[in-house]
């Protein structure tokens, strides 16, 4: 019987495990693992044995997977991580995503330069997928400030949602095999042409089994008073799509700004769903205040959500994949901060009260019951 | 003739190296004797070199006391009894 919260917590420093009762009250927190290495991705594996992977960023050394079979006491690298091909020219700078495949030991890894891995061993080797990393697009993909990262992987059934920084939305409908661009009316503000192709600094993508072709995007807004070639495009920044992606509309009106990184889907309502609105020159909380935005009818209509944040003087970052929800009837979210702050937003949001105050630079948040 | 130098491991390399702070290798030039640790070390070349067969960007390598930047790169000749060092650069942060 699953009793137990735990939190992946990866840092600039390596990662955290946060472990709660179901009730949440008390965090005990144990690591740093890989201490002293960036953690950009974490997953808790709940297939079979519960487990935890980590990508650790090794500035000097390379990319090291790290795995945990004991939910986080310990944790030790696997016999290999994600490498180009000899011939292939690229170089394996950093792993953004680590997902669960179809089959007990297969994970997904979505890398920097963009492109995407397989392991069927739990890790310990990796394969890349060409039918992406070697799109015809692949080299025409620009880095955008974080790096030309691969940063979202959504298996839903034969389909692969893919979000790459800055190459956009990408769409498989075979398994995985070919991939096509996905981004019709998905806006682009560093260009001239505001509605291209391929090549959008898509930030987070989210979706939720219960509304089959929904999918929920955070792209890189904040392009309202855009006065060069091209024009303004406002309200870019937060997307929907009712076809499997193959579309996308606005969903940005009521919000303080449609710039931010990460976006989350309420686990029991699909309807409901989570931004973390910032301003867009200085990707900080709107006036020294942060706030948690929710949506509870798709994307029609925002409220802020702010209760135990604090009410000024507070200028943190949260990134792409710092914010996640847990899946208890009573769900709790929880974000983390670029100065290192760890919150949670307890009963769906209601009331934020802040866990852990002084980690480092947060990077990465995942969350599961186990 | 093949040079015999000997390779000195930073710390957080040695559990790649087989624990040993040094390893004896028999190489004419640095990029050789990366190419020798690749076939004898496999879990210690990629620490070293990315999947191009380039050195990793925060990584000096020295012959004695030379960088060898400063000297013919990869291609600087080694001689019996150099001891190469791999050093992580300095960071801060």
């Amino acid at each position: 019987m699953a009793d137990r919260v735990v939190l992946t917590i990866g840092t600039k420093k390596g990662v955290f495990v946060a472990e709660a009762g179901k009730t949440r009250k008390r965090f005990d927190l144990r690591g740093p693992f890989g201490p002293g290495v960036p953690v950009y991705s974490t997953l808790v594996d709940t297939r079979g044995t519960p487990g935890i992977y980590a990508s650790s960023c090794n500035p000097f050394f390379g990319m090291k997977v790290l795995k945990s079979t004991d939910m986080g006491k310990s944790f030790k690298e696997t016999k290999s991580a994600p490498a180009f091909p000899k011939d292939d020219g690229r170089a394996l700078i950093n792993i953004w995503s680590i997902e669960p495949g179809s089959a007990k030991k297969e994970l997904w890894a979505g890398v920097e330069p963009a492109s995407l891995f397989k392991s069927y061993d739990g890790g310990d080797s990796w394969e890349m997928v060409p039918g992406i990393s070697n799109h015809e697009h692949s080299r025409k993909w620009n880095p955008g400030n974080g790096g030309l990262c691969m940063h979202t992987i959504i298996r839903d059934g034969n389909r692969v949602h893919l979000g790459i920084s800055t190459g956009g939305h990408y769409l498989s409908e075979d398994g995985g095999q070919t991939f096509t661009a996905a981004n019709t009316g998905v806006g682009a503000g560093f260009q001239p042409d505001p509605y291209p192709e391929f090549g959008q600094c898509v930030h987070k993508i989210a979706r939720h089994d219960d509304a089959p072709g929904r999918l929920y995007m955070q792209n890189h807004g904040g392009w309202a008073n855009w006065t060069g070639p091209g024009g303004p495009r406002p309200d870019i920044g937060v997307l929907r799509s009712d076809d499997h992606g193959h579309t996308w509309r606005s969903i940005a009106k009521g919000l303080p700004s449609d710039f931010g990184f990460p976006i989350v889907v309420h686990p029991h309502d699909a309807d409901t769903v989570y931004v973390m609105p910032l301003e867009p020159m200085t990707r900080t909380c709107p006036g020294g205040a942060p706030a948690v935005w929710r949506s509870e009818n798709g994307g029609e209509s925002w409220s802020r959500i702010a209760k135990g944040l604090p009410k000024k003087q507070s200028y943190f970052t949260i990134l792409r994949d710092a914010m996640t929800i847990d899946d208890l009837k009573t769900p709790a979210l929880y974000f983390g901060t670029t100065t290192g702050q760890l919150w949670i937003g307890r009963e769906s949001g209601e009331k934020f009260e802040c866990l852990f105050d002084a980690l480092p630079p947060i990077h990465n948040v995942k969350v599961a019951v186990v | 003739m093949v040079a015999t130098v000997t390779l000195f491991l930073p710390e957080p390399l040695r559990t790649y190296g087989g624990g040993s702070a040094e390893v004896p290798v028999a190489a004419n030039t640095i990029r050789d004797l990366l190419d020798r640790i690749e076939q004898t070390h496999p879990t210690l070349y990629p620490n070293v070199c990315d999947e191009t067969g380039a050195v990793r960007r925060h990584l000096n390598i020295f012959i004695n006391a030379d960088n060898v930047r400063d000297l013919d790169g990869l291609q600087t000749q080694l001689k019996n009894g150099d001891v190469v060092t791999i050093v992580p650069a300095v960071s801060g942060g």
